[in-house]
């Protein structure tokens, strides 16, 4: 039996000081190996997989037998590719974690006191592999320090209030402090909305709509015809200024810059929709000899899975950058920053309705108040159609070191 | 078993779970694979802070006690620290699923069973249709330096099947699923799932967009599930009032929070996604009710929660997996059922929105649910299908707009997801209730 192997290594470790009422209240390690074979044999797949130190042999013999199930995958394995890419080579101790969250702690402590903070300060380490007998050589390793604070209120009832969000592969503490003292001071200042029942909302990042598009981008529904863009490759779907991307560079998204295939984008990036035009779909290798389209290197799946384009994309698509200066773009209206906006979604159709928790009037550059809770509504056509006002480099609100946008539409306001 | 150090607590929790999952992709099969993981979460507890770590080096986790016990500050007083003093020191081993366990039915026979499920799918309309069977058995074993030694399982498996249907102009993904305890238990389900199948088939066919507005909505059992679970649940969790003095006074005992028909209750003895026979720092679990006749009569403790709060211990310190610390979570949680006949509810509602199946829910001041079925209700009749974007309500208030529950009831489990709450997700969580009325939701 002509067997290929290939072998997928991810390892986790995570210095976490976990955070209770504004004080350290536990420090917590964790180092975690997640071990996937696959064996490729007359056109079958065969998996295993184990969580801790697993032997390659046992790998390997547990995967051979799974091929017996007639999985077929007759595609061609991605070979003789190396990569090897670390993109932070000193990550944190986990004593200069703890340090860090004391000294975070502290401070917000003494200027703060009518907040209490919970949840984690914390070092996250990450190294996933994939290789293959056809000489196939990928390696992604990266580190990032990650503050998730909840803040709450303490005058107030609820089970949070907001929170205050840092992701840096270098630490800059008094840069984050700074950026989150004008935060709250915005948070204090309580203002109301303006009487517009249509506003300018800016959003830091895209998870709601990338969502959509990824279920409407997939390649085997838009084959099947159940897709909101079947039949409209090479039409015209959004404004000109929308261009979407498939998006692999870890340098913005911390993940691995190659899918479950082992497939490696030029430049780490593939436009899916450009200047408002789709250009392309989602495909891993089968749906693209399945259906004839272009294949964009889409596979999804966990370590001891077969490849399949059936995983959850919006976390891999990016907009491209199209407009500069927030501020010039609302000259003198006030805007929105909608900060926190969970629990609405889009129908099929595209219609879109959410609630907004926590917001802030903004000018473009800086936040002003915090308004009250309202409704926004839309349509994914109007949010990316005569809606759009632009996506943005995020220079606004300093998240920490990885590049973030902020977007920006006319939203229908319901109060 | 492990040696202990002195003047510390400690604990370990030893988790080892056997999952299955075979996937279909209309009648391909996708994958078929059988996952076996053994791993273990140790605390050490020093008076003043807690030192955690998870490892699947099971054979080492005396290593892993020693490295947290040289990070911590010895305490010869920890014996009578109020958390030490509250932990149970249950011994025990509670090993129900030993004769009905999903590691002894052959993979080929949950490849069947599912492959018999969808051969029948044949709608036209149904362009492309996805599948999985999977199941869970992990045997938890919980040790306390307080002499703590527990053993017991868990178990669950289930279908969930995801149509790609398009009738003309009308497009969407629908996704179908059951929950059982055995795959015995879930081959009765086979007949239930074709229907669902036919009923969002039809949905998806007709439906036609809401008129947004304020609507008295009527909550299937399901929706009741998620609607108590987001609106109210998450509020029970006790680790939010620790140290909270407006939370504390806002959700004090006794506040009557809805009319006398509502009671609330959450059982962890309940078999299912949310059974907890032992909570995951070695509590017994049980039943709790948290409103009883429309007043707040309990909530939901850790035992570091109910010793802040000097309320009794319920068995809701849950982990995620054996990588997570407990933390407050819910079990199964439903509304009790009530007395009126669903019919009667109904024949009340001139004008309405009835809820039947949602695809998710959250729960911050504002609730929402998201429904995936939907239907208008006129003249006291359930009628046209509506597509409805996101269903909201207060958290404080909407309680007190519950009117209505009936006599018919039904506890269900999700296969696929489960309950979030911060980084630990998903939990599995049971829920369900009986059919709800709420007067005024905003519909979206």
């Amino acid at each position: 039996m002509n067997l290929k192997q290939e072998f997928i290594t991810i390892q986790e470790k995570e210095t976490t000081a976990r955070v209770q009422q504004s004080r350290v209240q536990a420090v917590r390690l964790k180092d975690i190996t997640k071990k996937g074979v696959r064996v490729y044999s007359e056109g079958k797949i065969g998996i295993s997989g184990a969580v801790g130190e697993a032997s390659d042999a046992l790998l390997l013999e547990q995967a051979e037998q799974n091929l017996s199930a007639g999985i077929a995958y007759p595609y061609p394995l991605t070979k003789d590719y190396k990569d090897h890419r670390n993109y932070n080579e000193a990550p944190l101790s986990s004593k200069e974690v703890l340090e860090y969250a004391e000294e975070v702690l502290a401070v917000l402590r003494n200027e703060y006191p009518d907040f209490s903070f919970s949840e984690f300060v914390a070092s996250n380490e990450i190294n996933v592999q994939i290789r293959n007998s056809e000489g196939l050589d990928l390696v992604y390793q990266d580190a990032f320090f990650n503050i998730q604070l909840i803040l709450k209120e303490k005058a107030t009832a609820n089970l949070f209030d907001g929170g205050l969000s840092y992701l840096s592969r270098q630490v800059d503490i008094e840069r984050f402090l700074n950026f989150n003292r004008g935060f709250l001071e915005a948070y204090r200042n309580k203002v109301d909305l303006p009487k517009d029942r249509r506003l300018p909302v800016f959003t830091i990042g895209t998870s709601s709509i990338n969502g959509f598009l990824g279920r409407a981008l997939h390649g085997e529904r838009f084959a099947k015809g159940s897709s909101l863009f079947s039949g409209k490759l090479g039409e015209k779907l959004f404004s000109e200024r929308v261009t979407l991307d498939l998006m692999r560079d870890p340098q913005c998204s911390l993940r691995p810059f190659f899918d479950a295939e082992g497939v490696v984008l030029p430049n780490d990036t593939l436009s899916l929709i450009e200047n408002g035009k789709l250009v392309r779909v989602l495909t891993d290798k089968k749906t693209a000899q399945l259906y004839d389209l272009e294949h964009t290197g889409a596979a999804t799946g966990a370590y001891d899975d077969p490849p399949t384009i059936d995983g959850a994309h919006g976390q891999s698509l990016a907009f491209r950058t199209d407009s500069q200066d927030v501020k010039g773009v609302l000259a003198g209206q006030p805007g929105i920053f909608a900060f926190i906006f969970s629990g609405g979604d889009f129908t099929a159709d595209g219609s879109y309705a959410t609630p907004v928790q926590i917001s802030f009037l903004f000018d473009g550059e800086r936040l002003i108040g915090k308004l009250p809770e309202f409704t926004m509504r839309s349509h994914i056509n109007k949010m990316l159609g005569e809606d759009y006002i632009g996506t943005f480099d995020n220079n606004s609100l300093y998240l920490g070191d990885i590049p973030s946008q902020l977007q920006g539409y006319f939203m229908d306001i319901v109060k | 078993m492990y040696s202990f150090p002195r003047d510390l607590y400690v604990d370990v929790r030893v988790e080892e779970s056997f999952d299955t999952q075979i996937r279909f992709k209309q009648l391909d099969l996708q994958s078929q694979k059988v996952r076996k993981e053994k791993g273990a979460f140790i605390r050490v507890f020093d008076g003043q802070r807690w030192y955690y770590s998870s490892t699947t080096n099971t054979d080492d986790v005396q290593a892993q006690i020693d490295t947290l016990a040289a990070m911590a500050n010895p305490n010869p007083e920890i014996l009578s620290h109020p958390i030490v003093t509250a932990f149970e020191v249950n011994q025990e081993t509670v090993l129900q699923y030993e004769k009905s366990s999903v590691t002894d039915v052959p993979i080929q026979e949950k490849q069947d069973l599912l492959h018999e499920i969808i051969r029948q799918i044949k709608d036209e309309t149904i362009v492309n249709h996805s599948s999985y069977y999977v199941d869970n058995k992990t045997i938890k074993s919980f040790y306390s330096s307080k002499g703590a030694a527990i053993t017991y399982d868990q178990q669950t498996c289930g279908i969930r099947v995801t149509l790609d249907v398009v009738a003309g102009e009308n497009k969407d993904q629908v996704s179908i699923s059951k929950g059982a305890t055995s795959v015995s238990e879930l081959r009765g389900y086979a007949d239930y799932l074709q229907q669902e199948i036919a009923k969002s088939v039809a949905f998806v066919r007709y439906a036609q967009p809401v008129v947004p507005g304020e609507y008295a909505v009527l909550l299937s059992p399901e929706a009741t599930g998620v609607f108590t679970h987001e609106s109210f649940g998450h509020k029970s969790e006790s680790d939010f009032m620790v140290g909270d003095e407006t939370m504390r006074a806002e959700w004090a005992l006794g506040k009557q929070v809805g009319r006398d028909l509502l009671n609330i209750i959450d059982d962890g003895t309940i078999t299912g996604n949310g059974y907890v026979p032992f909570d995951d720092e070695g509590t017994r679990g049980r039943k709790t009710e948290i409103i009883s006749g429309g007043l707040l009569t309990g909530r939901l403790h850790s035992t570091a929660t109910s010793v802040a709060l000097e309320e009794g211990l319920t068995g809701n310190a849950r982990a995620v997996d054996f990588q997570f610390e407990p933390i407050v979570r819910m079990t199964t949680t439903y509304i009790d059922k009530g007395t009126r006949p669903l019919q009667d509810i109904l024949a009340e509602m001139d004008q309405g929105i009835y809820l039947e199946t949602l695809k998710h829910g959250s729960g911050m001041s504002t609730f929402t649910l998201a429904p995936a079925r939907a239907y208008k209700i006129e003249g006291g009749k359930i009628t046209d299908p509506v597509k409805i974007s996101v269903v909201t309500g207060d958290v404080f208030s909407t309680l007190l707009e519950v009117d209505a529950v009936s006599e018919e009831f039904e506890l269900t489990s999700f296969v696929g997801g489960g309950c979030g709450k911060m980084e630990q997700f998903p939990l599995p969580v049971g829920f369900g209730g009986p059919y709800t009325r709420v007067r005024k939701l905003q519909v979206q």
